[in-house]
């Protein structure tokens, strides 16, 4: 099975919507990487089940706008803010079908985003300390044991 | 295109002399490369043992060791040490069985892990050893009418032998890493108790590694020890070899007809027949999901084939704290807790995960995911495993493939949101600010012990949980009866003389805990006893001295 060049384009979009990068805080678009490459061997070395609820996930995320925000456009045509509102709708729906198709793209996603050399220096480098003072109550605390 | 993990992997230290590993120098014509087989192949041997996973790799060496000649029949490809690489997308595609996409069907798709390669899962499992629970082998007896066939005495130096040529110990604290430390810290301060995971490794260097493959060849996987072992003592091991059957000629296994495949499905390939005749017996460790389908392609009808599928489903809880955690150092799985399982069913447990596996349940989509994943340093990540109640079925599916359909119980789930509520507390007694329950429903971030609550009043729909599963039983299970069972005490099958199974599908039920040790400890009692018969007949091995 391959995706059509749409199908990519589609695929590209709801994928950039998920992994976006944050250039602030080191972390590259999934689109900066070859991310059509990668769908292209992934449809060719997973089972046929597993390539069509791909393609189902790439269709649901591509004609969302419409149901999702009442827009007539594909994913690919929404500006960048709009696409990630679409997606996280999706993630976050009742129907158990919908959530899973766009998990399948995040976990897809994940093998390549996370795979990427920056991404992974950058994910496992510490991070700063977190600010004190936040103004959150413990209720509950014990001490920490020396390791 | 991915990272080239076949590019020379650049952690490797080149100022040193080059470490020769186990999977390498192997003796000449030992190892058959079905993806390179330029004509069919026809050999006879004592005994063919279909798979070269935890089941097959022990019982192979057990029967070369006895003097028998032995032909391993494995599915997968042999990916030599050195060709290991970090990138999970590589692994999957090369050593894992339909690039990782397995699923189990049921209320929910619950992924479902298995290796499909030389060593099978024991090259990416956490190489975690426990002995069979007595209390196990009790429900067994009692249940199944095993009578005295398998005992905590009859298995215990089939135990005691496993643990010292893998070098079973506890995870050195050199190795142990923060994500383990943290763990038994809050398990001492609640009096509760764990351990230090006992492991087969040998050096380990705490690469974290063990889903890709050891770099090492530290984990002692069947890779680098018992499948080169049996080949030293004159085996030989067809790789890329899929058995389409056992041959049963007149109620008696006579040897296996097999085909050969690519290595992967991008590679265009001929496939070639291969047939091997084993004069004395074949034996099937092909895992609880692919040897049920095997023995049905071999005309076997018993009732009980493919019914009984159990397993351990897993459920991991992330936690984030102010200073770093890094999950990238340290024994993979290094601390455990298995004071509940008798009473609730349930292990605790570390589980390290590499940033790909992580970043699915890193909460969010978007700038949210985004900004969580800078948390990634400072995560640590712990798991409950139930020992489920539900059984299932594998049968046949689409395209050669296996279906296996399960959906757990309300009292399983409801075990799963008691361990999940228990590990999110002790994260935030042992100082973490934020926890990630990774349940549908519920805030994808809670911040405050208070806040567990909605945990543990979590519904026990499967669909809002995210299970995962590699610990498999039951499917062609062991009994006296073959109405219910499909091999019995002497795990010969009912229904074929000389037609053996030895993994976890003959296990009458599942564990509680980590299955591989049980597996080669029944494997090699099951082959030292068809050694043993077959030399009462008066047989003589034919191996090439």
């Amino acid at each position: 099975m391959k995706l059509a060049r749409f199908e990519e384009r589609w695929a590209e979009a709801a994928m950039g919507a998920i992994f976006p990068g944050a250039p602030g805080d080191g972390f590259g678009d999934i689109r900066g990487m070859d991310l059509r490459g990668f769908l292209r061997q992934v449809v060719a070395i997973v089972p046929l089940q597993a390539a069509v609820g791909l393609r189902a996930a790439v269709w649901l995320c591509a004609l969302a706008p419409l149901f999702v925000l009442g827009k007539l456009s594909t994913l690919a045509g929404l500006a960048e803010a709009d696409r990630e509102r679409v997606v996280v709708r999706l993630a976050a729906s009742r129907v158990y079908a919908i959530r899973s198709l766009v998990l399948i793209l995040k976990t897809i996603g994940a093998l390549l985003y996370a795979g990427d050399d920056a991404v992974r220096a950058r994910m496992n480098s510490p991070r700063a300390p977190a600010q004190k003072g936040t103004g959150l109550v413990t209720l509950h605390a014990k001490p920490v044991q020396a390791a | 295109m991915p990272h080239d993990d076949h590019a020379p992997d650049h952690e490797h230290d080149h100022s040193q002399p080059r470490v020769a590993f186990p999977d390498e120098s192997l003796p000449e014509g030992s190892v058959v490369d079905g993806a390179a087989l330029a004509g069919d192949v026809e050999e006879a041997f004592d005994y063919v043992v279909v798979g070269s996973g935890a089941a097959g790799a022990v019982a192979a060496h057990t029967l070369a060791q006895a003097g028998f000649s032995v032909a391993i029949v494995e599915e997968g490809p042999w990916v030599r040490t050195r060709e290991f690489g970090e990138r999970v997308y590589e692994a999957f595609r090369r050593m894992y069985r339909d690039a990782g996409t397995q699923v189990i069907e049921g209320r929910s798709y619950v992924p479902l892990i298995q290796g499909r390669c030389v060593g099978g899962s024991t090259v990416m499992n956490s190489a975690i050893a426990h002995r069979t629970p007595e209390d196990v082998l009790d429900e067994w007896r009692a249940r199944f009418g095993l009578g005295q066939h398998l005992t905590a005495e009859i298995l215990a130096p089939h135990f005691d032998a496993l643990e010292r040529e893998l070098n079973v110990h506890a995870v050195d604290d050199e190795v142990l890493g923060r994500n383990n430390r943290l763990f038994l810290d809050e398990t001492s301060a609640m009096g509760l108790p764990a351990r230090k995971m006992h492991r087969y490794e040998r050096n380990c260097r705490g690469s974290g590694r063990c889903v890709t493959g050891c770099p090492n060849a530290a984990k002692q996987g069947m890779n680098v020890s018992y499948v080169p072992w049996a080949l030293s003592l004159g085996a030989r091991i067809y790789c890329s070899c899929r058995v389409d059957r056992v041959v049963v000629k007149d109620g008696v296994a006579t040897g296996v007809l097999a085909h050969t495949i690519a290595k992967d499905a991008t590679i265009a390939h001929v496939p070639r027949a291969v047939r091997l005749h084993a004069r004395r017996g074949v034996l099937v460790a092909a895992s609880t999901i692919q040897t049920p389908n095997v023995l049905r392609r071999s005309g076997l009808r018993a009732r009980a084939i493919g019914e009984h599928f159990s397993c351990h489903p897993g459920y991991g809880v992330g936690g984030v704290f102010d200073e770093p955690v890094g999950m990238d150092f340290g024994a993979t799985q290094g601390a455990e807790c298995t004071h509940l399982r008798k009473t609730e069913r349930i292990k605790l447990e570390t589980i390290a995960m590499p940033p790909e596996l992580a970043a699915v349940r890193i909460p969010g989509l978007g700038r949210e995911l985004m900004k969580n994943f800078g948390a990634f340093s400072n995560l640590a990540v712990w798991a409950v495993v139930i020992r489920a109640e539900a059984e299932g079925t594998v049968r046949p599916g689409w395209g050669g493939r296996d279906k296996v359909k399960l959906s757990f119980t309300k009292r399983d789930i409801e075990r799963t949101r008691k361990g999940t509520a228990m590990l999110a507390r002790m994260m935030f007694e042992v100082g973490a600010r934020e926890v990630w329950p990774g349940i549908f429903g519920l805030p994808p971030v809670i911040r405050s012990i208070d806040e567990v609550r909605l945990i543990e009043e979590a519904p026990t729909d499967q669909r809002v949980w995210s299970y995962i599963t590699t610990h498999l039983f039951g499917a062609a299970r062991m009994g006296v009866d073959p109405k219910t069972s499909v091999v019995g005490p002497d795990f010969q099958t009912h229904e074929a003389r000389g037609l053996y199974v030895v993994d976890s599908s003959v296990f009458p039920t599942n564990l509680g805990v980590n299955p591989q040790h049980s597996i080669m400890g029944l494997s090699r009692l099951a082959a030292t006893r068809i050694a043993e018969r077959a030399r009462a007949a008066g047989a003589s091995g034919t191996r090439a001295a």
